[in-house]
């Protein structure tokens, strides 16, 4: 089963307003904060509405140089059983080194090296998974010093390698395009758009400078004006905190749909 | 250098205080510093929302200058030891002993300011007049 249309982000601070849409697609929910024991009652709901729920990991740490926790794999295979999830998703990111966890999504260098330890880690990732998964490329407001690829390069390279499939944010292109200074259309040259399972959309502000991915800020027009050049099938809201109005997000969502040739769903 | 060494390296520069690692833009990584610190700052917000309340628009800043170059170990923690460093009061201090209480063994309580918060079989009741 592909993913299609228009989806929410679901979180417990707007489950009903989420719940409520009449044209939802599909949603994602944090693995991570999943209750073991099973489904918050308004996800089950949706289940059995038969509204696709993909688990979106945020702390397997798929790039970093250590052997990816074999504790935390399962509790993802977990989340899609319980869910009855037709997908995964995670990041092209490290989350914590040296007994150390960042807290946030950390970009990796575009080397060799990195490309084959995060191959292996989405590859121990995978034999344990009862479904595909889809990897995301972040948003970063430094890069490496030494790399050797280009983001569309090194993302290409893992994807293959591995058989994933990619999860597009264009909130994330667009900041990365800002914050080296490129033109973010031109930044979409070269990506594996065959393998696009999903588009994330997001809103940030411009702060000191740079683009800041905030999922906490509308997004902007610019990031919106992407949609069209990518041409996805199905497109997802994240929005993960300072909620506004149902209304402002009713809004948000239909120029979302609008801009990705979607019919009005709200 | 390996690449886990590297990483580590660049985890300990963004959250631990650890120096910069070569061949970096330093200006990009201070950055990156702020905003994990500002996420950071969000998070303990929400967990603790009574305490944030009390530094109405400076817990931001007052929380994050206390958080810079201390390891994250998660929100509930986080705000907790920022708590015991700066004691709070009002809604702000019964919502701590609410924590307290709550992670010790039932029966339990704690009477501090004229209000008494009770553990009993795992639920914790506060009596007197909360601020």
């Amino acid at each position: 089963m592909s993913l299609q249309g228009l989806g929410m982000g679901w979180r417990p601070e707007i489950a009903g307003f989420v719940a409520g849409l009449p044209g939802l697609g599909f949603v994602e929910v944090i693995a991570e904060s999943l209750p073991p024991q099973g489904l918050p009652w308004t996800l089950a709901d949706l289940r059995d509405r038969d509204v696709a729920i993909v688990p979106h990991g945020v702390r397997l740490s798929l790039g970093g140089a250590e052997p990816v926790s074999a504790k935390r794999v399962a509790r993802l295979a977990d989340a899609a059983e319980l869910t009855g999830a037709p997908l995964v998703s995670e990041h092209i990111a490290f989350v914590r080194a040296g007994g150390l966890e960042a807290g946030h999504l950390l970009p990796l260098p575009r080397s060799w090296e990195a490309v084959h330890a995060t191959v292996a880690n989405v590859r121990r990732t995978k034999d344990e998974l009862p479904v595909p998964i889809a990897l995301e490329p972040i948003a970063a407001l430094f890069d490496w010093p030494d790399d050797e690829l280009t983001e569309a390069q090194f993302v290409t390279e893992i994807l293959e390698r591995t058989d994933a499939l990619l999860l597009l944010d264009v909130a994330n292109i667009y900041a990365n395009a800002i914050n080296r200074n490129l033109d973010p259309v031109s930044t979409l040259d070269g990506w594996p758009l065959e393998r696009l399972a999903y588009v994330h959309i997001a809103g940030g502000r411009m702060s000191g400078g740079l683009y800041h991915d905030t999922h906490t800020d509308p997004v902007p027009r610019a990031v919106l004006d992407l949609l069209p050049a990518v041409k996805p099938p199905a497109v997802l809201l994240e929005r993960d905190g300072d909620y506004p109005t149902g209304a402002e997000l009713l809004a948000e969502l239909d120029a979302i749909a609008a801009a990705a040739g979607f019919e009005e769903v709200t | 250098m390996t690449l886990a060494e590297r990483q580590a390296e660049l985890v300990r520069c963004l959250v631990a205080g650890g120096p910069m690692p070569d061949g970096f833009d330093a200006e990009r990584l201070g950055a990156t510093r702020k905003a994990l610190l500002r996420k950071r700052s969000g998070e303990v917000r929400q967990a603790w929302p009574a305490l944030a309340a009390s530094y109405g628009e400076r817990w931001d800043e007052v929380f994050t200058a206390w958080a810079e170059g201390k390891p994250p170990l998660g929100s509930l923690i986080d705000g907790h030891d920022f708590a015991l460093e700066h004691p709070p009061s009002g809604a702000a201090g019964v919502e701590l002993m609410v924590y307290e209480v709550g992670r010790r063994k039932a029966p339990a309580f704690q009477y501090r300011h004229r209000v008494l918060a009770v553990n009993i079989a795992g639920r914790v009741r506060v009596f007197g007049r909360v601020p």
